[in-house]
């Protein structure tokens, strides 16, 4: 059995999302709508959908993509199991565009990278940042986040799990979960 | 069902309603691949397929083919014409020594049923059906099953015929496990050489009149009259065959007016189909063609992706 412990609140999640949104509106500091947020299946959609909301209460209206990084992951063929392909929903010419990616953690950076190379294949993008909730600070890549709320330092058998009340598109908590790998 | 577990894909009737809807879903993200500039995934990348037709064929190995370059596998195209099976090699002993060369995929065709069934449980590379015999063809029906979801949106209650010569079809076999699976009804129909009573034993309806066939379908799926049938007194002649069993646009007024028409190819032109039913509005026969490269991408990077 996988046991959880909650690291952070609904609240403070809430707090951590509207921080981060913040920092994007800072950084993208001469009003302006056409930057993109692209959030990375499965928890990095609904953390960029609320990040959308956020923005637009601030008056900005960026555009909004979902992205499923499977077909460029670095372990197919040595799994026992493949999961279900997301849909990958990218509704604006990629080209020249400035796009945050968003992931709820940023662990290895494998994602980041396969979703780097996803990206690129839809057009050559002018900028790309990196949005996460939470910087576990220690991965495997030299890949770093541009805007993040949250750093947590855990052994690395521990996952940290950010949740999303299902349909409500609001942060349930951001969890450590002891993982037991049974695949 | 969250999760793909099979190394190979031998048939549609070893999978389950949800194995088979796994496949479709995947296979709608890998048709959007082939709609982008950048046609191509690394999903495969290093990885090496071989196609190995010991029964020829033009458009199933293009479509595995351009598959298999979309995902970024290399590849290795086996005629039998060309391999040592000529020299008196065996089956198992030819892929055996294929699979000696560190390959992590076979394709294959055969003209006999269950051949690569017979491999797949000798092989430790997966392997994927693209037609034994007269018993399967997967990947030709999960190309039907997604063109008509696609279209359609759902199966069950959807009526599809099949009509043409059942009894020696293995794309009929594979459509009417996929297709009773995912609760569709199923009709088959043609002269009674060609359409056996004993098919109702599975659950599909038997007909042997056109008319009877068609009123009622959602789809109606025209299969290729071989000539060479003829010959062997299954029916009088290909005219009698195409005035009693072959679709035409007068037969239309008798369907449904947005039944799909479809075909595996390649077509008879006005023996199993007129001309201007298969260039019609109704037709959706390009469209398997395309699907059918969305579909075999999917079922190559499942069964690679989970081979360990």
């Amino acid at each position: 059995m996988n046991s959880y412990a909650q690291l952070y609140d609904a609240e403070q999640t809430m707090r951590g999302v509207r921080e981060l949104a913040r920092q994007i509106e800072r950084h993208f500091s001469v009003p302006r709508c056409d930057f993109a947020l692209v959030g990375i299946h499965q928890m990095g959609v609904p953390l960029a959908k609320l990040l959308c909301r956020e923005l637009a209460a601030g008056g900005r209206a960026p555009e909004f993509g979902q992205l499923d990084i499977t077909m460029y992951r670095d372990d197919i063929g040595t799994r026992s199991m493949l999961p279900r392909i997301n849909e990958t929903v990218i509704p604006f010419d990629v080209n020249d565009r400035e796009i945050i990616l968003v992931d709820d953690v940023l662990s290895s950076g494998r994602t980041i990278r396969a979703a780097l190379d996803a990206l690129t294949d839809y057009g050559r993008p002018g900028l790309i940042r990196l949005a996460v909730l939470v910087d576990r600070g220690e991965p495997e890549f030299p890949i770093r986040a541009d805007f993040t709320a949250f750093r947590v330092t855990l052994p690395p058998e521990r996952k940290v799990m950010v949740r999303f009340e299902p349909d409500a598109d609001f942060p349930a908590g951001i969890f450590d979960v002891n993982w037991h790998r049974n695949q | 069902m969250a999760q793909w577990k099979r190394k190979d894909l031998l048939g549609l009737y070893d999978l389950s309603a949800e194995e088979i809807t796994f496949i479709l879903d995947t296979a709608a993200e890998f048709k959007k691949v082939s709609q982008r500039r950048v046609k191509k995934v690394p999903a495969l990348r290093g990885m090496t397929v071989v196609n190995f037709f010991v029964e020829p064929s033009t458009r199933t190995r293009v479509s595995f083919e351009l598959a298999e370059q979309r995902l970024s596998a290399d590849i290795v195209n086996m005629q039998a014409q060309a391999s040592s099976l000529l020299k008196g090699e065996t089956l198992l002993d030819t892929v055996k020594n294929i699979e000696a060369l560190q390959v992590d995929l076979v394709v294959m065709r055969h003209s006999a049923p269950g051949a690569q069934n017979f491999i797949a449980k000798n092989l430790k590379c997966g392997v994927v059906n693209a037609g034994d015999g007269a018993h399967e063809h997967p990947t030709q029906a999960l190309l039907d099953l997604f063109t008509i979801r696609e279209r359609l949106g759902a199966f069950k209650g959807l009526n599809v015929s099949i009509i043409g010569d059942i009894v020696h079809s293995r794309v009929a076999r594979s459509n009417i496990w996929g297709l009773l699976k995912l609760g569709a009804n199923v009709t088959v129909a043609g002269p009674s050489t060609l359409v056996p009573r004993e098919f109702e034993e599975i659950g599909v309806r038997v007909c042997h009149n056109l008319r009877d066939a068609v009123a009622d379908a959602d789809v109606v799926n025209m299969l290729r009259i071989q000539h060479e049938r003829q010959n062997s007194g299954f029916f009088p002649s290909i005219g009698e065959y195409a005035a009693w069993f072959g679709i035409k646009t007068s037969t239309l007024r008798d369907m449904k007016p947005n039944a799909l028409i479809m075909h595996p190819g390649p077509i008879n032109r006005d023996v199993e189909l007129a001309g201007e039913v298969a260039d019609g509005p109704n037709s959706v026969i390009l469209e398997q063609v395309t699907n059918g490269l969305a579909v075999r991408m999917a079922v190559l990077f499942l069964v690679a992706g989970c081979r360990k």
